[in-house]
């Protein structure tokens, strides 16, 4: 997957919103969030706002801008999968109440660069995707709405220019356990260009800590992210 | 984080001297009856391990060989399981055919002898071992079916373990055995299945099914799970069960064998908050974790001053020369769960320090301090608060996210929920009724968000205070002196003026008072005592002081201090009744 290795300049993007919930894999079920926005859901902000084929987003690092809250909130969600034979479920006898443990009023500030991947053509460079990036941030354009963890937790975001001051994090740190860092999926399954998760497809891990408000994330190659 | 503390925790109690958990790939488990076996493999006898009276009839627990999660299909623990495997009789079911229970039960029998030759391996075959099997394939078990208990074990499919004669454990706690097990256990390391276990970071083979989490309130007695993805609606990537989240296998022993040890029935460390199963505990040992569950838990009808003497641990600990609470670095943990189906749901979670947790603790007493009659307890329980938000005052009417929500705030030192204040000054309308734990739980949501917002209007105090000037307050006090005036001059009337005018007078106040000020001066006039009419008619004038017009309605905040300026008003005239 990597390209050249060479790097953009570093991004910075403020992302709000009222609610966020980065979901432990082991409680998505009765969903209990991560305390901080993990790597993997950072990149889904900034692919939000550009993505191509011939890029990918490393994140380096993650701002507290707010304080960790939570709320504990029921609601409903549907219990079963529709089989594509099938001619649909109705979703009143699916109905499940669940509980969900998700943060409220949340801030961050996502430092993040991009990359080239071996899909970039003759006519890609890294400064066309910047300037790109830059121009679609500064407006405000998005493919889709950016989200926190979850599609219904939407992100409202801003980009920091480079003379801007950087908003300051929370003061606080502490140790916050193995978290995601992504899914490493395994495209040599791929068929038609049509990906299908198989058992090679799989979870990596990385050791969080936040200190003073700052969660810094290594790159995918590093040690510290287990595979 | 909450799999990883509980971990820890679990490494804890087992490094701590005489703690009672499990070791890995053994678990705590009832065994009501015991078969006695001669070396040779006789039967000598039926131990029943059972303790009390009729229905409450309490099994022995035994440290057994970790039992397998039961399914629809068959397969059997080893060296302990119910008559369908140990002697192939099953348990009587009306809805299906004997002959097939019959058949069924004899695969069991031949896959518990089966379990257990896979499991020793022959050629250093503890004796015992070979007792059993000698035992089940003679199957001779008439002395068995014979002994006076055998029909209620059958029944209820009761488990049974073996023991021999001479010895005074069971066989599968015999130590050859148990060195045995540990080494089958370890002996499957390496290997392509493992994966990054999110606990622990270590490569580790994952946990497809986690053992039950029993004891939580309301969820099923069998067990709930807390990791689970028993739908297909819950899983990603194409994973599987356990595979959706790679727990180890270490991992996940861990945390359910400390969660399970805590949740057991007669556990110091749990708690009920509202419909919130609550288990607490620190990385070290601490006495704030002994002293918790007595902290918030309703005083026990034999021991009401428990509570108290707790609180008092909180406040007086440095007098005693012990280092105060209060600056204790110690990790705290408090876990609230609540069932959901076949599935737990964490309620809240709260990860602090001991020191910041005791802090907090105190300032909730502090905020909850009202004055209050010579009986009624100086420090009220949790349990109480809450109730009295309550229709009915039962527990079971506390609005379920409610009881979560109070004491993750008490626990953070963060303001109390809003609806909480809502549900307050709803049973007070209601039932026209200021009690005292009302009375505090409305002084405490005010004082502790003008504290929190920074608010420079002066809140409402523990006492009846006649320099606040907050429009609510006095009306609050108004409405006691115009009803005590009532009371005064018709004694023992049946609905007095706060049974009729109550929810008017609090939320629309240029409703009421203007006609219940009309009433006063009618009241007034009939009292006999013409000194007393005086005295009174001067408190009204007091707190009338400066108010031009009755506003037309009080915000939620306002009609929180009219009842507390009516309790304060209130207890005042009882004091000086007291005096006279």
């Amino acid at each position: 997957m990597n390209g050249n290795g060479k790097r953009s300049a570093l991004f910075r993007l403020k992302v709000w919103g009222r609610n966020a919930c980065f979901t432990r894999p082991e409680m998505k079920v009765e969903r209990v969030s991560y305390d901080v926005m993990t790597p993997s859901a950072a990149r889904g902000v900034l692919e939000a706002i550009l993505w191509k084929p011939a890029i990918r987003w490393l994140v380096e690092r993650i701002d507290v801008l707010a304080p960790i809250r939570w709320e504990s909130v029921r609601r409903n969600e549907v219990g079963s999968v529709m089989s594509p034979r099938s001619n649909g479920i109705f979703i009143e006898d699916q109905r499940q109440q669940r509980a969900g443990l998700f943060l409220r009023d949340v801030a961050y500030t996502i430092h993040a660069r991009l990359e080239l991947t071996a899909k970039a053509g003759a006519e890609d460079n890294l400064t066309k995707f910047q300037e790109m990036f830059l121009r679609r941030a500064e407006k405000g354009q998005c493919f889709h709405r950016p989200y926190l963890g979850c599609r219904e937790f939407a992100a409202d975001f801003t980009l920091i220019r480079q003379e801007e001051p950087l908003p300051e994090p929370i003061g606080i740190s502490r140790d916050l356990g193995w978290m995601l860092y992504d899914i490493q999926h395994d495209n040599r399954a791929d068929k038609n260009h049509v990906h299908c998760c198989t058992e090679s497809c799989r979870p990596s891990f990385f050791r969080a800590e936040l200190s003073n408000g700052v969660l810094l994330v290594p790159s995918p190659g590093d040690g510290e992210v287990r595979q | 984080m909450i799999l990883q503390a509980l971990a820890s925790y679990y490494r804890r109690l087992s490094e701590e001297a005489g703690a009672e958990v499990a070791p890995e790939g053994f678990e705590k488990k009832e065994i009501p009856f015991v078969i006695v076996l001669d070396r040779s493999g006789h039967f000598i006898g039926l131990d029943d391990t059972r303790e009390g009276e009729g229905k409450k009839k309490l099994a022995r627990v035994f440290t057994v060989p970790k039992g397998i999660k039961k399914t629809s299909g068959i397969a059997a623990n080893v060296l302990w399981d119910t008559p369908a495997y140990i002697v192939g009789r099953p348990k009587p079911d009306p809805k299906k055919e004997t002959v097939k229970l019959l058949e069924r039960a004899q695969e069991q029998f031949q896959c518990f002898q089966d379990t257990i030759r896979a499991t020793f391996s022959d050629n250093e075959q503890d004796e015992a071992i070979a007792a059993v099997l000698n035992f089940l394939g003679k199957r001779d078990f008439e002395q068995l079916f014979s002994h006076t208990a055998w029909k209620e074990i059958e029944e209820k499919g009761m488990n049974i373990s073996f023991r021999l004669d001479t010895d005074t454990c069971l066989i599968c706690q015999r130590p050859g055995i148990v060195a045995q097990l540990i080494g089958n256990t370890q002996r499957v390391e390496g290997g392509d299945t493992h994966r990054v276990c999110l606990v622990s970071g270590e490569p580790d083979e994952p946990t497809r099914l986690h053992t039950a989490i029993k004891g939580v309130w309301g969820a099923q007695t069998s067990g709930a799970n807390i990791v689970s993805f028993n739908l297909d609606a819950f899983r990603s990537y194409g994973k599987e069960q356990g595979l959706n989240a790679p727990v180890g296998g270490r991992a996940e022993f861990a945390y359910t064998t400390a969660l399970n040890s805590m949740l057991v029935k007669g556990s110091k460390q749990r708690m009920q908050v509202g419909d919130a199963s609550t288990v607490f505990w620190a990385e070290k040992k601490n006495d704030l974790e002994d002293v918790f569950a007595d902290i918030f838990g309703e005083p026990s009808k034999e021991n009401p001053e428990q509570a108290t003497k707790a609180i008092r641990i909180l406040y007086e600990a440095p007098k005693a020369g012990a280092p105060p609470l209060t600056e204790d670095y110690t990790p705290f943990f408090v876990l609230g769960l609540a069932p959901n189906a076949a599935r737990i749901a964490v309620r809240f979670w709260h990860a602090g320090t001991v020191g910041e947790t005791a802090r907090h603790i105190l300032q909730h007493f502090e905020d909850c301090k009202m004055v209050h009659g010579p009986k009624q307890p100086g420090f009220l329980s949790l349990f109480r608060l809450l109730v009295s938000t309550a229709l009915q005052g039962k527990s079971e009417n506390i609005p379920p996210n409610l009881a979560g929500e109070f004491m993750k705030a008490i626990l953070a030192g963060t303001p109390y929920p809003k609806t909480l204040l809502a549900a307050v000054l709803r049973r007070c309308r209601a039932e026209r009724e200021i009690t005292y734990p009302r009375a505090a739980l409305l002084k405490a949501v005010l004082a502790r968000a003008a504290r929190f917002y920074r608010q420079s209007e002066q809140e409402v105090g523990m006492a009846l205070d006649t320099g606040n000037s907050n429009i609510g307050y006095r009306l609050g006090r108004l409405f006691a002196t115009l009803e005590k005036i009532q009371e005064e001059a018709s004694p023992g009337i049946n609905a007095t003026i706060r049974d009729r005018f109550y929810g008017a007078a609090s939320s629309t106040p240029v409703a009421a008072f203007p006609h219940l000020m009309k009433l006063k001066n009618h009241h007034l006039a009939k009292l006999d005592n013409r000194g007393r009419a005086v005295n009174l008619e001067k408190v009204i004038g007091e707190i009338m002081d400066g108010i031009v017009d009755f506003p037309t309605h009080l915000s939620l905040q306002d009609q929180g201090r009219f009842a507390v300026g009516y309790y304060h008003q209130r207890q005042a005239f009882f004091i000086k009744n007291e005096t006279n």
